[in-house]
């Protein structure tokens, strides 16, 4: 059975960085809150992987990875409201997502179109990288039952999922599904640079347009503040040219 | 003639085909790409479409969409001038969600379409409403309302529409409302602070609303100010929907009405904070009505029109509309099975048909179901390779036998013909069940729809019953046409409709006439045979926070992973099975052979 107590080579190597978001309260209910979205959505996009796929036995199976994480994104939502509920937390940091610019669920992957051995592989790629890192969380939640529990739980279903994915890789596509799992590999580490250079991009451009907001803006602003001033209340006419504006016009 | 209408990039787009005056076709974006709410340009649902009508992009007269979006590109970067400069954060984001693709609707469809940009027209926001409301009631002549968060300046219109014996069809919006003075971002600021999804779970507010007593009206009013020409105003200080995307309320109307809900904490009733969120639930859901009732008022007594044409997103809710029935002075008040921003693809193709094109006008068939047809055999297939109970019968022997699954307490998945366009289950894409049990209310919360247990379920009933069950006043049959109002159930039947009786003992009816979905209303026959009711509950056949179900395979998943007891699609019945063996349990998937050969 494979291995879900030994975690990957960078996550040991991230264990420090973990350990700083697991440790503080607040960013522990951010995590589970961000955990319990994405395993909604990747519940949802595998089991509309289940509805397209033609392969009956991958119906199941699918439908059973999407019940799973489905029931993961419940207890990821049901602990994080018990400890909103302990902490009377409100904190808008709370809610916000992943930082970085994502995808819905599985990394952006276009599961309509895509042939099972490719989902298959990239599933397999995912589940595995996801049991190794939840294996870190485990240890690092230890002063906090429940949510160790809840992650005992979900390696227990990682198992399921990493080798159901693997066998089925083997017979659907039995010449070239080692092939396959390098590609899943190696496209999951292109989305991760483009999603690092997306934010990065996005960080500039927020600079760059909070610039033209300070200095090329305020002329325009005492304009608007005059237009909103003579602007009248209530109901306001509406123009009979409106009509006969063309209907090409965006305007 | 052909002309399809798009809507698209803000909430739930849509596409919609119009041929020859009259709709072919119309879906939203999210029931074929499975993600509720899907605000993406709608191609799925375009190719869906002109497949279904059998054409290709080329063989179209006209392209429109529905709002024009340089113009809401104006209203965008104005108000963040405005809130110079508090707007600084938001800025960014409003210029890049903006620029980045909103603004360039002519060359993504010319591109996707591979059409002319001449073929691509634009109607004005408000007026796809206009149009998705009066054109498609049967009615001549009509005052036309319309309310919903913002288009692109206007939050609300008022005009008049009428269709001539000489064939021409005119609409006449007059005055209206401007930004950031709107209704629908009034209640949308509330449905925030209760901890719960804009632009989506506005009708939980209104659910919540029945559980209080308007005790906050006077604070409320202190953010909408009653105008002397009818209108209103609010007052800016108490929002911040202006300024920013994150937030829609103030510190100051955190002052005025306390901490937020967080939204993964539950409301719960028998705690004063619970009370609280369900009074101010109430009293805006009134200020809402008030408001609604007096412009409405006014513009009867305008027009001297006995009809309303009510479209935009806040004609959902069903308790105000019920309100504009009995207290604006309208004979009739017809609400658009789609009155939300999905509707507007449907608004503008005709819009453009009658108005822009010149073409005649055509009575518009009076039906929610223009999507995707479901297919029985494919669902028979799907559920034998799965190992189910698989059966098919005639019809009436069919509706017999879900009948009695009814009758037995059973819930029924029921899908039926062409899936409903607009957010209501309307009987094609329905869950049903009995109506007496609260039992069965409480079971389809907890393992099927996974909802907040202060959410009412619908009934639905046969036309010519409905009075005996529901007190409804003159016009609400109309209303009830597409679930768009909410009415008292008789106190006498009260106990014995308990499943979908709200607490506060209104329900908000379907009134179903046999020519809009005859197996339906058949079935409601049988089970009124068998229970003395004819009358069923009808919830839409999805889960919490997916959209309705389409196709047959996606019913057949839904019902395979809750507690749906039976599926029908067309002459198909399926039964679950029970104790089928989890895969999960099975030795191969957790063998050492399959792990051992993992890739290193």
């Amino acid at each position: 059975m494979m291995s879900v107590n030994r975690a990957a080579p960078l996550d040991r190597l991230m264990r420090p960085l973990h350990r700083w978001v697991w440790a503080d309260a607040d960013r522990r209910l951010r995590k589970l809150v961000t955990f319990a979205e994405v395993e909604t959505d990747g519940g949802r996009d595998i089991l509309r992987a289940a509805e397209v796929t033609p392969d009956p036995l991958l119906r199941r199976l699918y439908l059973e990875h999407a019940i799973d994480e489905l029931r993961h994104g419940d207890m990821f939502r049901e602990r994080g409201a018990a400890l909103v509920r302990a902490r009377r937390t409100m904190r808008p940091v709370l809610l916000d997502g992943n930082p970085l610019p994502g995808g819905h669920g599985l990394d952006d992957l276009a599961i309509e179109g895509e042939p099972d051995h490719r989902l298959l592989a990239f599933l397999h790629v995912a589940e595995k990288s996801a049991a190794g890192r939840f294996a870190v969380y485990r240890e690092l939640v230890a002063d906090d039952q429940p949510t160790q529990e809840i992650f005992e739980k979900i390696l227990r279903d990682e198992v399921f999922h990493m080798n159901y994915t693997y066998t089925q890789l083997t017979r659907v596509s039995p010449e070239a599904y080692r092939r396959h799992v390098w590609h899943a590999r190696a496209k999951r580490l292109w989305h991760r640079y483009l999603r690092a250079a997306a934010a990065i991009a996005g960080v500039f451009g927020n600079t760059l347009l909070r610039v033209i907001y300070f200095v090329a803006l305020p002329p325009f602003v005492w304009l608007a503040w005059r237009a909103e001033r003579r602007e009248p209340a209530g109901f306001i006419p509406i123009e009979r040219t409106r009509g006969e504006r063309s209907p090409r016009s965006q305007y | 003639m052909k002309i399809l209408g798009i809507s698209a990039h803000y909430h739930d787009s849509a596409a919609a085909l119009v041929a020859d005056g009259i709709p072919v076709c119309a879906v939203q974006e999210e029931r074929l790409s499975r993600r509720k709410n899907d605000a993406g340009f709608p191609l799925r649902a375009i190719e869906w479409c002109l497949a279904s009508a059998g054409i290709d992009p080329g063989d179209l007269d006209a392209v429109v969409f529905y709002e024009r979006p340089m113009l809401k590109f104006d209203r965008i970067l104005t108000s963040t001038l405005r809130a110079f400069p508090r707007s600084w954060r938001s800025f960014p984001q409003a210029m890049k969600n903006t620029l980045g693709e909103k603004v360039w609707v002519r060359g993504i469809i010319s591109g996707q379409l591979g059409i002319a940009p001449q073929k691509i027209l634009f109607t004005d926001h408000h007026a796809s409403h206009a149009a998705a409301a009066f054109l498609t009631a049967p009615t001549r002549r009509a005052a036309i309302l319309t309310a919903d968060g913002v288009g692109e300046w206007a939050t609300l219109t008022v005009g008049d529409g009428e269709r001539r014996a000489d064939g021409t069809t005119h609409i006449t919006l007059r005055r209206e409302v401007r930004f950031p003075h709107s209704l629908g971002l009034l209640y949308s600021t509330f449905t925030a602070w209760l901890g719960f999804k804009v632009n989506e779970d506005e009708y939980k507010v209104m659910g919540l609303a029945a559980y209080g007593a308007p005790t906050m009206l006077e604070e409320v009013r202190r953010l909408i100010r009653p105008l002397p020409d009818g209108a209103f105003a609010l007052a800016t200080e108490f929002f911040e929907f202006q300024t920013t995307a994150d937030r829609s309320y103030s510190a100051k109307f955190i002052d005025v009405f306390g901490p937020p809900r967080h939204p993964y904490e539950a409301i719960d009733l028998d705690t004063a904070e619970g009370r609280h969120f369900a009074d101010c639930a109430a009293s805006v859901q009134r200020v809402l009505e008030d408001t609604l009732v007096g412009i409405a008022a006014t513009l009867r007594r305008d027009t001297g029109l006995d009809d309303l044409c009510f479209g935009g997103g806040v004609a959902l809710n069903g308790v105000a509309n019920a309100r504009l029935l009995s207290d604006a002075g309208f004979e009739r008040v017809f609400v658009p099975p789609a009155p939300g921003d999905a509707g507007c693809a449907i608004g503008a193709a005709l819009y453009a048909d009658r108005i822009y094109l010149g073409n005649p006008d055509r009575d518009v068939p009076d039906h929610p179901f223009w999507g995707p047809v479901v297919d029985g055999a494919h669902l028979a297939r799907t559920a034998h390779e799965d190992g189910q109970h698989v059966e098919a019968f005639p019809d009436q022997v069919l509706v017999d036998r879900v009948a009695d699954d009814l009758a037995a307490g059973r819930i029924v998945g029921w899908m039926d013909g062409a899936c409903e366009f607009g957010p209501r289950a309307l009987g094609h894409r329905s869950l049903l069940a009995a109506p007496h049990d609260a039992a069965i209310r409480d079971r389809l919360n907890r393992d099927i729809k996974r909802r907040e247990e202060f959410r009412p379920f619908a009934p639905v009933v046969p036309a010519e019953s409905a009075d005996r069950f529901f007190d409804l006043p003159s016009g609400a049959a109309r209303l009830g046409r597409y679930m768009s109002g909410v009415f008292p159930v008789r106190p006498e039947w009260r106990s014995r409709l308990a499943a979908v009786t709200h607490v506060d003992g209104t329900a908000r009816v379907q009134v179903l006439e046999r020519q809009m979905a005859p197996r339906l209303h058949q079935l409601l026959e049988a089970y009124g045979r068998r229970a003395g009711v004819p009358v069923l509950l009808n919830t839409s056949f999805n889960v919490a926070g997916e959209p309705i179900v389409t196709q047959a395979v996606e019913g057949y998943l839904t019902f395979r992973r809750c507690g749906i007891d039976v599926l029908v699609a067309g002459p198909t019945v399926v039964t679950k099975r029970a104790g089928s063996a989890s895969l999960k349990e099975s030795r191969e998937w957790s063998s050492s052979s399959a792990a051992a050969s993992t890739v290193a």
